[in-house]
């Protein structure tokens, strides 16, 4: 027994120095420049102490982002998960097709977000896409925009590319729901559960765990979402739909100020881990069922 | 025991294995420095021109014939980075990590002054003072363009001569016979192309707005002697003067009533693909949009033949060589005379001649001849350099002057200022807080 516990740290220690080498120095120097006047054109960082935070707090652009990143955090794990659990609940049931429905369903998901960019780029072309001549078709003329450049309209246009499809949390929530012991809901059907009882008593419970992790991969899925944004509105018009890693890559590529993107760096962090506690406190993810 | 040494060599496989991709490809980091000391210096020439890139025949003829005339002392190895702004991102990055190539082409993208703050970059003055054929090529222009404080730091190869293109057979159906010579002149002519059921202007918001950028600058260019002395200076931090806010205004009715709708939110691309495919009457942009004209691939046979160059109204065309190549500090000696040699190779006055007939570039330097066979090969730019030569006012344009991280304040704002969301002089301000940043 005790030989074995040797060989864990000597097993572990590769993917354990790989992490410190490619994510954990990084990380540090992340910190530490955020707290530095750190710029391309200047020769030599200068420790300003919180400085950057302090200006970041009293950035328009800055709260904008964080505001628009929240929203699309929240809009991601609720609307976006529940409707896959929606779409798993029923499919668990397996009625007629619901394999080809499965498949389908996950076909979006495994576009490249560049592709899926384009294609909704074309879709709500204000001259030739499909939504304003639909609605030109239907005599609803006055309702056409131009979906991705009107403020009104540019954030509700790109949360919908990635709010509809919701393949992972389907495929993930279906494979979770297909191992529930069938007794448990025979037994259901016998005490005269109906089918919507059995779903939201019984079922929504018992996949309590996998919804939080799935919660889990929407926040940060939202946390990282840059290619999508930047290729349909590049965070336009003005900054409506600008997040905070479309806000950090134009902080560091445009502005080169590489201080100040490595503070905002810093509160994506920060959000990401507030995040993953408030959904693992919320979901109870890491505790048993019973 | 084993169990032991299978499971001791198994973790040393992987921990090589993982740890493979961690190390620099040194080899290849090196070679220039490595092979600077033997007799044949490697020159590791980055670009975007590559490709697709229009320019890319043009570089591929000067790196063949300078590793010909320099064999067995200079060569040049071509590194393909496909995309202007890959190429900017990569020279930033190399900036900040103190790597950068023995040559970096400057182009419309102030990188010079980013090196120029890092000290990286080799003062080419004396090279040129003593190069009498070489200082011969710098205009006045290219000399203000390529040195700060007196010092000659990059040396051009291209002209920036741009003015517009029109659809002449368009221009006939809405009864008009020529460009305007005022901007009265112009806003009548929008009116009657657009009663006339034709879209004047082909315009873009997107990716820095080059088009619709091109005509703001003219209309700054007509409001007199200070705004042209606005539109000269560089990396300006306030925008709110009188011109820019009233240039903002007409862009805003460009955008509102003369163009098509996605011009909002348009690319350069969708501003070109609407000129090629007739549904825009006038678009600006300079002349190495001249070969798209004739190729079948883009615009219908016989397009070439119906579009006119025109400069702007009020005798106005942009007229600014574009910032050129500069060479950067080496650890070897060697290699920084290998590099000036290739500056002065690319810039030549023969590099400009080819840059002209296979692409039809401008060129930096008024020395270099427009030859019959460039003429013949680009009918459009010889009348289009012939008009420019009457052109009574002269400056940069717009874009090339302000500081890069307003490119995208730009193409963020233009949608809103076509919408009303902001007025003229909300737009002006949103200019001046982003470019107080830098």
């Amino acid at each position: 027994m005790k030989t074995k516990k040797v060989w864990i740290p000597i097993f572990l220690a590769p993917a354990v120095i790989l992490f410190l080498l490619i994510y954990a120095v990084p990380l540090v120097m992340v910190f530490v420049t955020s707290l530095c006047e750190y710029r391309l054109s200047s020769d030599h960082m200068q420790f300003i102490g919180l400085q950057n935070y302090i200006t970041l707090f009293h950035d328009a652009n800055f709260r904008q982002a964080l505001a628009n990143t929240v929203i699309w955090i929240l809009i991601h794990c609720t609307v976006h998960v529940g409707l896959g659990v929606f779409i798993a609940l029923i499919l668990y049931k397996k009625p007629r097709g619901w394999k080809f429905v499965r498949t389908a369903y996950m076909v979006p998901s495994i576009i490249s977000n560049a592709a899926m960019a384009t294609i909704f780029v074309n879709i709500f072309n204000p001259q030739f896409g499909v939504v304003n001549s639909i609605l030109t078709k239907l005599g609803l003329e006055n309702l056409t925009h131009n979906w991705l450049m009107e403020t009104s309209t540019a954030f509700p246009s790109v949360t919908m590319i990635w709010t509809l499809f919701a393949g992972y949390t389907t495929t993930l929530v279906l494979a979770e729901a297909l191992t529930v012991n069938e007794s448990v809901i025979e037994a259901a059907r016998v005490d005269g559960a109906s089918n919507f009882q059995i779903d939201v008593l019984i079922m929504l419970p018992l996949l309590r765990k996998i919804i939080g992790t799935t919660m889990v991969m929407a926040a940060t899925y939202m946390l990282q979402m840059f290619d999508l944004i930047y290729i349909t509105t590049n965070g336009g018009p003005g900054r409506a739909t600008t997040n905070l890693p479309l806000l950090l890559y134009g902080t560091f590529m445009s502005e080169n100020n590489y201080g100040y993107a490595n503070t905002i760096g810093v509160m994506i962090i920060v959000l990401g881990t507030i995040a993953m506690v408030i959904i693992n406190k919320t979901l109870k993810v890491g505790q048993e069922d019973y | 025991m084993k169990k032991r040494i299978t499971a001791l060599c198994l973790v040393s496989a992987m921990a090589v294995t993982m740890l493979a991709g961690c190390g620099g490809d040194t080899a290849k980091q090196g070679s220039s420095e490595a092979e600077g000391t033997g007799e044949e210096i490697v020159i590791n020439y980055p670009t975007f021109q590559c490709g697709v890139n229009t320019a890319a025949p043009v570089v591929d003829q000067l790196i063949s014939e300078f590793n010909e005339q320099y064999a067995g002392k200079y060569r040049i190895e071509k590194e393909e980075v496909p995309g202007d702004q890959n190429y900017i991102d990569k020279i930033k990055v190399q900036l900040g990590t103190g790597d950068l190539p023995p040559v970096v082409y400057g182009g419309g993208y102030n990188l010079l002054d980013l090196a120029l703050a890092k000290d990286v970059v080799v003062d080419l003055t004396d090279a040129v003072n003593s190069d009498p054929e070489w200082k011969e090529l710098y205009t006045d222009a290219a000399m203000t363009t390529n040195s700060r404080d007196g010092k000659i730091y990059a040396s051009s190869s291209e002209g920036n001569l741009v003015g517009y293109f029109y659809n002449k057979e368009l221009f006939a159906k809405a009864g008009l016979s020529g460009p305007a010579t005022t901007w009265d002149e112009f806003w009548d002519q929008c009116d009657k192309l657009k009663a006339a059921g034709i879209t004047p202007l082909a315009l873009d918001t997107a990716d820095s707005a080059w088009v619709t950028s091109l005509w703001m600058g003219a209309l700054v260019a007509a409001e007199g002697d200070d705004a042209v002395a606005f539109l000269k200076q560089m990396t300006p931090d306030d925008y709110n003067n009188p011109a820019m806010i009233k240039a903002a205004g007409e862009v805003q009715k460009m955008l509102q009533e003369y163009t098509t709708k996605d011009a909002i939110g348009g690319k350069y691309e969708h501003a070109a693909n609407n000129f090629l495919s007739e549904q825009a009457a006038m678009i600006a942009n300079g002349p190495w949009m001249m070969s798209d004209f004739s190729d079948e691939t883009k615009a219908a046979p016989g397009f070439a033949d119906k579009v006119g160059v025109a400069i702007y109204p009020g005798s106005f065309v942009y007229d600014a060589p574009i910032q050129g190549y500069f060479v950067t500090k080496q650890d070897d000696p060697a290699l920084e005379e290998a590099a000036i040699e290739m500056v002065k190779f690319f810039t030549s006055e023969h590099a400009q001649q080819v840059a002209l007939e296979v692409q039809g570039m401008v060129p930096a330097s008024s020395k270099v001849e427009i030859t019959e066979k460039a003429k013949e090969a680009y009918p459009l730019l010889a009348e289009f350099l012939d008009l420019a030569a009457t052109a009574k006012v002269r400056t940069d344009n717009l874009q090339a002057t302000m500081y890069p991280n307003l490119l995208d304040v730009v193409s963020q704002e233009l949608p809103r200022l076509a919408s009303g969301e902001i007025t003229p002089e909300q737009y002006c301000q949103i200019l001046t807080e982003n470019a107080q940043k830098n």
